[in-house]
């Protein structure tokens, strides 16, 4: 697919997959050497930036996020932006004011979340990138179910300069492609320290030479909870990479059993105070009643245009970061952070990843979505969370196919600062992996 | 969680809830918060970052600059003789 056809048939394609809720009225490449897309919670500043929020809706940023701004730098054309869960509150990306994406191996079922559109838009395009981000496994488990690679780096790699926060102590933006290569290669134009973002860290040096995954450690506890198809399919990828040379240890971290409620607890917390700036006014909507005091004011613009997922965790992080009951969790998060960095930073002292499947089954189907209460979409991250939380970069590679065709992943977590390792295995994993890609057809 | 816990949360969280969403999130509120007491039995640590890395504490030199068009950033704007126009506070 050249960059003429496919903005050619961009808007068919979208109207299929729905994984953009904006696209460029541009239609000529020019001097563009590459195609890419983001997810809606990254300002663009020719096109409406809502993050998935009915709230942010007539939003036209005047600046462009950093990574934007460094995409476009190395010759990129900014394509769409990828329809995500409101704010990235969602495993699916069903919880958003606007389109659903639709997996490109089955239309019945999720792309995966929050950012779906992104690795949807990853799976159909040819040679397309679309840049990701990553709170508790935004960008792993959604390039899971759409069957390509996934790239979330360390915390702080990356400039959140212009990106709408959900939890400022945790999100990442990275990289989705078909393409093994692609990931080191945006990686290194989006990565960087940002005086404008004072959580972009002075960083060692971004090295992108190759070095070899020799060994991988995987936890006891990431292999508990999986479906069969997910577990058999794992277990193949253990003995393949094995023949590659990977070796293979089971260890035990108990710590990861305590990161879901950790990170439920500290990324609500977060999410509640950076949703307070939403009241309707200066951003999106602002058809509030004048005639009301503005406390009414503010209530009933929140009210009328944050969905059901944002009003959930809003209440969930104004009550945990409450006194007494609320805050007593709140400090407790903090500490099992800690000590879930410590155990992966005791783990990979002796390996080079820490390795389990990103998620427990394959993408679902709408229906049985539609039949999950709030707490079994959220514990459907406990593979995803702990690395998001130790904010270690973390890769998901396509590691084969349940009997209905749907994609299986499997994640590396490496130690901070390590995404060499990461580039490199998903390069050699690319090389013996047989990709099915999907049937597209518009 | 009860009923009266989640309307006082939502109204110092500026949402306004009816009664089925009120029963609804003090359930869901409820299921999740009993998920949370997992905490009480992890280990625990003297350490307590706010951020996953140590962010080090770098300061820029305070500039004064314009950055951007006004006209620009008040363009979606609700605004009364260019200024951001906003509720009544009495």
């Amino acid at each position: 697919m050249s960059m003429d056809s496919t903005l050619r048939d961009l808007k068919r394609i979208n109207e299929k997959y729905r994984m953009f809720h904006a696209m460029t009225e541009d239609l000529e490449p020019g001097d563009s050497s590459f195609l890419f897309s983001v997810k809606d919670n990254l300002t663009s500043k020719d096109m409406e930036t809502c993050a998935g929020s009915r709230i942010l809706e007539g939003y036209h940023p005047a600046f462009d996020a950093a990574s934007v701004e460094k995409m476009r730098l190395a010759g990129g054309k900014l394509i769409g932006k990828a329809n995500m869960d409101e704010f990235g509150f969602g495993t699916f990306s069903t919880n958003s004011g606007f389109e659903i994406p639709r997996n490109p191996y089955d239309l019945d079922r999720a792309c995966g979340g929050s950012s779906g559109g992104s690795a949807c838009a990853a799976s159909v395009i040819e040679d397309h990138v679309s840049l990701g981000v990553s709170t508790g496994g935004s960008i792993c488990c959604p390039a899971s179910f759409c069957g390509v690679y996934g790239i979330a780096p360390t915390y702080g790699r990356v400039s959140r300069f212009g990106l709408i926060d959900y939890g400022n102590s945790l999100d990442k933006i990275g990289v989705i492609s078909q393409k093994a290569a692609d990931l080191k290669k945006f990686m290194e134009v989006i990565a960087g320290r940002d005086e404008r973002d004072p959580t972009s860290m002075v960083q060692p040096e971004f090295n992108t030479a190759y070095r070899k995954m020799k060994s991988v450690a995987v936890p006891k506890e990431g292999i508990e909870g999986l479906s069969k198809e997910v577990e058999k399919a794992f277990n193949d990828a253990l003995e393949q990479l094995k023949s590659m040379g990977v070796d293979v240890d089971y260890v035990d971290m108990p710590s990861l059993r305590y990161a879901m409620p950790a990170y439920y607890v500290l990324a609500t917390s977060e999410a509640s105070t950076n949703l307070a700036r939403y009241v309707g006014m200066r951003y999106g909507h602002q058809d509030g009643d004048h005639t009301l005091k503005f406390d009414d004011y503010f209530t009933d613009v929140r009210t009328r245009y944050f969905g059901d997922e944002a009003k959930r965790r809003i209440l969930l992080g104004t009550f945990t970061r409450m006194a007494g009951f609320g805050g007593r969790h709140y400090a407790k998060a903090r500490e099992v952070r800690q000590v879930v960095i410590n155990d992966y930073k005791k783990v990979l002292a002796d390996h080079d990843a820490v390795l389990a499947p990103t998620m427990p089954f394959t993408a679902p189907k709408f229906d049985d979505i539609s039949k999950m209460s709030a707490l079994d979409s959220y514990k459907a991250d406990y593979l995803t969370v702990p690395a998001n939380l130790a904010g270690t970069p973390h890769l998901s590679v396509p590691c084969g196919y349940d009997s209905d065709g749907m994609p299986v992943g499997m994640q590396f977590v490496a130690d901070h600062w390590n995404e060499d390792v990461l580039f490199s295995i998903a390069e050699d994993w690319e090389k013996q992996f047989d990709l099915r890609r999907p049937e597209v057809s518009i | 969680m009860d009923v009266k816990t989640v309307r006082d949360v939502a109204k110092f969280a500026h949402i306004a809830l009816t009664d089925e969403e009120t029963e609804r999130y003090c359930k869901d509120l409820g299921d999740i918060l009993s998920y949370f007491e997992l905490l009480n039995e992890a280990p625990e640590c003297d350490e307590r970052g706010v951020n996953p890395i140590l962010v080090e504490d770098i300061t820029r030199e305070d500039v004064p600059k314009v950055e951007y068009d006004a006209d620009v950033l008040l363009r979606d704007m609700d605004t009364y003789e260019r200024y951001v126009r906003g509720p009544r506070l009495s």
